[in-house]
């Protein structure tokens, strides 16, 4: 155990992480949109959603902050709202399935019998091409939020999954791990505090592209013709059903596309400042 | 940096083999998606009638302003007094693509099936007594009961009665062989169907010439109507079909292409359930009539005036089947009056269930529109959007929704429209509606029919058959020096002339 | 090791017969019917039954599994619904631009990403390290629709660089159809760099903080030398993991691109398949694509045996 609260030792994680200036930016961007997503719909909530067919793809102005779309509803609105649903699904796909796929991960690396059927049973799923796992669950379950984040989930557990376990390999025939164990520690505590600690930085570098990738591939499903129910705004159908306006209407994808890039951009520098800072090896350089 | 370099030093090089490609006189056309059948007899879509009426052929056809001639027939049937025999001399010379000559023993085989396999044959099979051949080039259709509207049936390109050779006739054809002016000698499934001309093709005497102008059509699946307008305006097609009215400026503007407005094209339509569900109602129908906004439905969907009209009537203004009965119904506005109706209704809050896609944006765009007018009277409003294979299966059970949206180009003959008839999925079985149908299939008089079609435009409206919304335009592009196609929701391509 | 590669294969079959059934059931949940479909918008829903029942799609659903499994074992994978023919044959061919797509954009995501991905991590912290991992995954943080979708409004319909989309006529030779490929493999490779680059990064930092690499640094190894011969060769093993992986996002990923470059590849074939409900298709391409993964996890796991010599088996 002491070498875990080494490990979340605060000064030196503060330290790592606030060290590089763009994950400190990128940090404040993200803290940023989630409370704009979540705190301005909130305080106001009647200029959102109302539908003025005549004022239809009017530009970004005094009338409507950024434009109007195909419904005369305004952008900012919209934007808003939808970025509530889609950093629902990114962060309900990042942590539903790191939270598997570590489990299924650390078993299948550290328990040889169990090794061979888990690894079938992750190359079979890992053999769907994962975009289009995606659009038959979603076809099948039907386009809610809940039923998006459970398609990309299954998607994305068995990639984790591999990873851990591959990492998992590896770090248990590491010296000081064999010398665990040939001091007696339990097999529970080894994969805890040893391999579950070296293989951390890894998946939560993972977690940020799922989240990342989570947001993108909800986009990827709207494009193909499938995705969360239009009643539910989200980023990427936003920027999907402005795609037909790319001429007469530009700021109806730019705003959105601009919305996802930042978001997900953000995040992965969040989650590679997080990566150094929890790095016990490089904590121990600085 | 050397790679980009590298990379466009690359695709420049193959700029060079990428341009020349195209033979001499190959027209190249972007349609919306893969027609799944050769066969246009088994099929209603109108990319399979694009694409088929090039190869294979009907006994007649429509011309440019509608009216019915021979193609493969030798004259306008001889019809008897009664309405009951029609006598179709055919022309003789006529070779299909396998080498073969029609006669009428092909002829009646194919019609045979059509009666047997095609959901228009079908509809009007009941009423027909026989298909006989009565002479080499002759062929009799002896109906129970006149049916005015048969010819024009024979004519269409979609759900088509098309002659096959007789000894490929079976319930399923895989091998399609025609009499048209080109022929298919390559079929890539989503990549391209390639038509050559086919040498021995006799012009018939009704219809226009087919020329068989270009050497090569190549039908290209081109699923997004976004690509579809890159590829034109990049000049890699000469003709695209389905262009969203939002590239019309770009078209406009362009140096390479230019827009086809096809005006008016067609109507959307609101299909109602009068099978189970609370539109069975009347009142509740007529409280949906009353509130829909369609000048604001028509405009979320066509973005400008250009492109849609605001109109009541099943046919435009021009058409032989206008008529302005009934109209006063149509675009009312009044979510009062509408709640007055859902009161007598005793409306208990129960959703209204709207099916409907993203496969035509328009349709959901129109549905989004209509939600919230009819939210507007105290409706409750579901809007169910579900891929396109999805509202396919879904619209043919009557269970699962209320309304569903879709469109149809004006058809040259009304008794065209499927949802006039009790038979089809919307059910609409009034018993008034279907005497004044009987009268309006049975007659054969063109003036007395006009005055029959007036009272069913009526009924469709009182009654709230279905929901016309408005009149379309729809917008196709052709390449600058095309020529030689008329506009049509069916383009064909025979006379089709580039000039590069 | 012939133990193991034994062991391996038989895995692959039972895998193979996993995906099979998953695939199976995933198929028949489908809501959607493939016969109403064909017939148009004006069939009605009688002749829709019947043209079920005569595709044997009413047919009890273990019947149908069974007849499926019995045929994929002998290699048929059915007839299309749609197109009237063999899966297999159209399979092959619409296998080529597949493959080509995601081997070039592979090359191209890989002869970008690695060596910056090497050099970030050595320079970590620095303004190049930061800009070129800042810039790549911005890159990859745009949705790859809209990427294509603006490279071919821009590359091809305005500068006419590309083709606008397609993989050209009847008359297309190798050159011009790769020349089809150009553009796409750019947007793939484009999305797919920011993975290999970060992972390589990654796993470059881990090793060059390993003991065995400061010892040979303290011993005035060059630096060259430290990081090709000690540090690459040991951060093999995740850059091998995620080639693999990247090689399978590349085939699926091929899916948004190939519709939006109209490719007639597997991906377009698949997703027009589930918007058609041709279930053999469907299966077929899964069943295809699922035993191309089976054999390149397969290559990955033998290489980390070669590369990593701590991985006992």
């Amino acid at each position: 155990m002491a070498s875990v609260s080494q490990l979340h030792q605060p000064p030196s994680f503060r330290v790592v992480l606030m060290a590089r200036r763009s994950t400190v930016v990128a940090l404040v961007c993200f803290v940023l949109i989630v409370l704009a997503c979540f705190l301005l719909p909130a305080l106001d909530l009647t200029a959102i959603g109302g539908m003025s067919v005549r004022n239809r793809l009017t530009p970004p102005g005094a009338d409507y902050f950024l434009g109007a779309d195909a419904f005369g509803r305004d952008v900012l609105g919209r934007l808003l709202i939808a970025g509530q649903t889609s950093l629902q699904i990114g962060l309900g796909v990042a942590i539903l399935s790191s939270s598997a796929g570590i489990v299924i991960g650390l078993i299948a690396g550290f328990f040889r019998r169990l090794d061979t059927p888990l690894s079938r049973l992750i190359d079979a799923m890992m053999a769907f091409p994962d975009i289009l796992l995606a659009l038959a669950l979603v076809a099948i379950f039907g386009g809610t939020v809940g039923n998006v984040i459970l398609a990309l989930s299954i998607v994305y557990t068995p990639r984790v999954a591999r990873i851990v376990r591959a990492s998992t390999l590896v770090v248990r025939e590491l010296p000081y791990v064999e010398a665990a164990r040939a001091l007696g520690s339990s097999t529970l505590t080894i994969m805890v505090t040893h391999v579950l600690r070296n293989i951390l930085s890894p998946i939560l570098v993972q977690a940020t592209f799922i989240f990342a990738y989570a947001m993108l591939a909800e986009a990827g499903l709207t494009f193909l013709g499938v995705g969360v129910d239009p009643s539910t705004p989200t980023w990427g159908a936003m920027v999907n059903e402005g795609r037909q306006y790319i001429d007469t209407a530009f700021f109806l994808i730019l705003f959105p596309g601009i919305a996802i890039a930042l978001s997900v951009l953000s995040l992965q520098l969040v989650g590679d400042g997080l990566r150094d800072a929890l790095d016990p090896k490089l904590n121990k350089e600085t | 940096m050397s790679v980009r370099k590298s990379v466009f030093a690359l695709s420049s090089a193959l700029m060079l083999s990428v341009s020349p490609v195209l033979a001499a006189g190959t027209v190249n056309v972007a349609i919306i998606g893969e027609p799944d059948t050769f066969d246009p007899m088994v099929s209603t879509k109108d990319v399979v009638s694009i694409v088929t009426q090039h190869f294979v052929e009907t006994l007649y056809t429509f011309d440019e302003s509608w009216a019915v001639v021979p193609l493969l027939a030798a004259d306008m049937p001889e019809i008897s007094d009664d309405g009951l025999t029609y006598k179709i001399p055919l022309r003789e010379g006529v070779t299909f693509h396998d080498g073969s000559s029609m006669d009428s023993a092909d002829a009646v085989a194919s019609l045979q099936r059509w009666l047997e396999v095609s959901s228009r044959g079908k509809s009007v099979a009941d009423k027909v007594a026989g298909v006989e051949a009565s002479g080499p080039y002759e062929v009799t259709i002896t109906m129970k009961e006149p049916y005015s509207p048969l010819l024009s049936l024979l004519s269409f390109s979609n759900s088509a009665a098309v002659v096959y050779p007789e000894e490929i006739i079976a319930p399923e054809i895989d091998t399609v062989v025609g009499t048209g002016p080109y022929k298919i000698e390559a079929h890539e499934p989503d990549r391209y169907t390639q038509l050559v001309r086919f040498d021995g093709y006799t012009q018939p005497t009704g219809a226009t010439e087919r020329n068989q102008v270009p050497d090569e059509i190549r039908l290209v699946p081109v699923p997004d109507g976004n690509t579809r307008a890159e590829g034109l305006l990049s000049g890699q097609y000469d003709y695209a079909d389905g262009l969203s009215t939002e590239t019309y400026d770009r078209l406009a503007a362009s140096d390479v292409a230019e827009p086809v407005l096809l005006e008016p094209f067609g109507w959307p339509v609101f299909a109602v359930n009068h099978k189970k569900g609370i539109m069975t109602d009347l009142n509740i129908r007529k409280a949906v009539q009353a509130a829909l906004p369609f000048d604001d439905m028509l405009f979320a969907g066509f973005g400008n005036d250009k492109f849609f009209k605001t109109d009541g009537a099943l046919y435009p203004e021009g058409w032989t089947w206008h008529s302005d009965e009934g109209v006063e119904l149509y675009n009312q506005n009044d979510p009062e009056k509408a709640a007055e109706y859902l009161k007598a209704a005793d409306y208990d809050g129960s959703p209204l269930r709207i099916l409907t896609s993203h496969q035509y944006e328009f349709h959901y765009q129109m549905a989004e529109v209509a939600k919230a007018g009819l939210e507007a009277a105290g409706l409750k409003v579901e809007l169910d959007v579900v891929d396109w294979a999805t509202l396919a299966q879904n619209r043919n059970n009557p269970d699962l929704w209320d309304i569903y949206i879709t469109h149809s180009p004006f058809l040259p003959e009304p008794a065209l429209i499927s949802s006039l008839f009790s038979s089809a999925r919307e059910g609409w079985d009034n018993p008034e509606k279907n005497k004044i149908l009987d009268r309006f299939t049975s007659e054969s008089d063109p003036e007395k029919r006009k005055a029959i079609f007036g009272e069913l435009q009526k009924i469709v409206l009182e009654d709230v058959g279905f929901i016309k919304v408005g009149d379309f335009n729809a917008l196709q592009g052709k390449a600058k020096g095309l020529t030689g196609v008329s506009p049509s929701p069916w383009p064909a391509f025979w006379n089709a002339q580039v000039s590069k | 090791m012939a133990n193991y590669l034994l062991r391996r294969v038989v895995g692959m079959f039972v895998v193979i017969i996993l995906v099979l059934t998953i695939t199976f059931v995933l198929v028949r949940l489908a809501p959607g019917d493939p016969a109403a479909l064909m017939l148009g918008p004006d069939a009605t829903p009688q002749e829709a039954a019947d043209l079920r029942t005569r595709l044997g799609l009413d047919d009890p659903i273990i019947v149908q599994y069974a007849k499926f499994v019995g045929n994929a074992l002998k290699g048929d994978l059915g007839e299309s619904l749609f197109f009237n023919r063999p899966v297999t044959s159209i399979l092959a061919d619409r296998a080529e631009p597949t493959i080509f797509l995601a081997l070039m954009s592979l090359f191209f995501a890989l002869f970008i990403a690695t060596p910056i991905g090497i050099y970030a991590a050595y320079k970590r912290g620095s303004l190049l390290d930061q800009s070129s991992v800042t810039s790549a995954m911005l890159a990859a943080s745009i949705p790859s629709f809209l990427t294509g979708l603006v490279f071919q409004r821009v590359l091809a319909t305005n500068f006419g660089w590309f083709p606008t989309a397609g993989y050209g006529g009847p008359d297309a030779d190798l050159w011009v159809r790769l020349g089809h490929l150009i553009l796409p493999s750019i947007t793939l490779g484009i999305t797919n760099s920011a993975l290999i680059l970060r992972f390589t990064r990654a796993s470059m930092l881990d090793i060059l903080g390993e003991d065995y690499v400061r010892t040979a640094r303290a011993k005035g190894m060059p630096e060259a030398r430290v990081i090709l011969r000690h540090a690459l060769k040991n951060a093999g093993i995740p850059i091998i993991t995620v080639v693999g992986l990247t090689f399978a996002l590349l085939v699926s990923g091929a899916v948004v691109t190939e519709r939006v470059f109209n490719l007639p590849g597997m991906g377009n074939l698949v997703v027009n398949a589930v918007l058609r409900r041709d279930y053999p298709v469907i299966q077929g391409t899964l069943i295809v694509v699922a035993s191309i993964y089976v054999l390149i996890n397969l290559a990955t796991d033998l290489l980390y045996f070669f590369i990593d010599k701590r991985v006992k088996y």
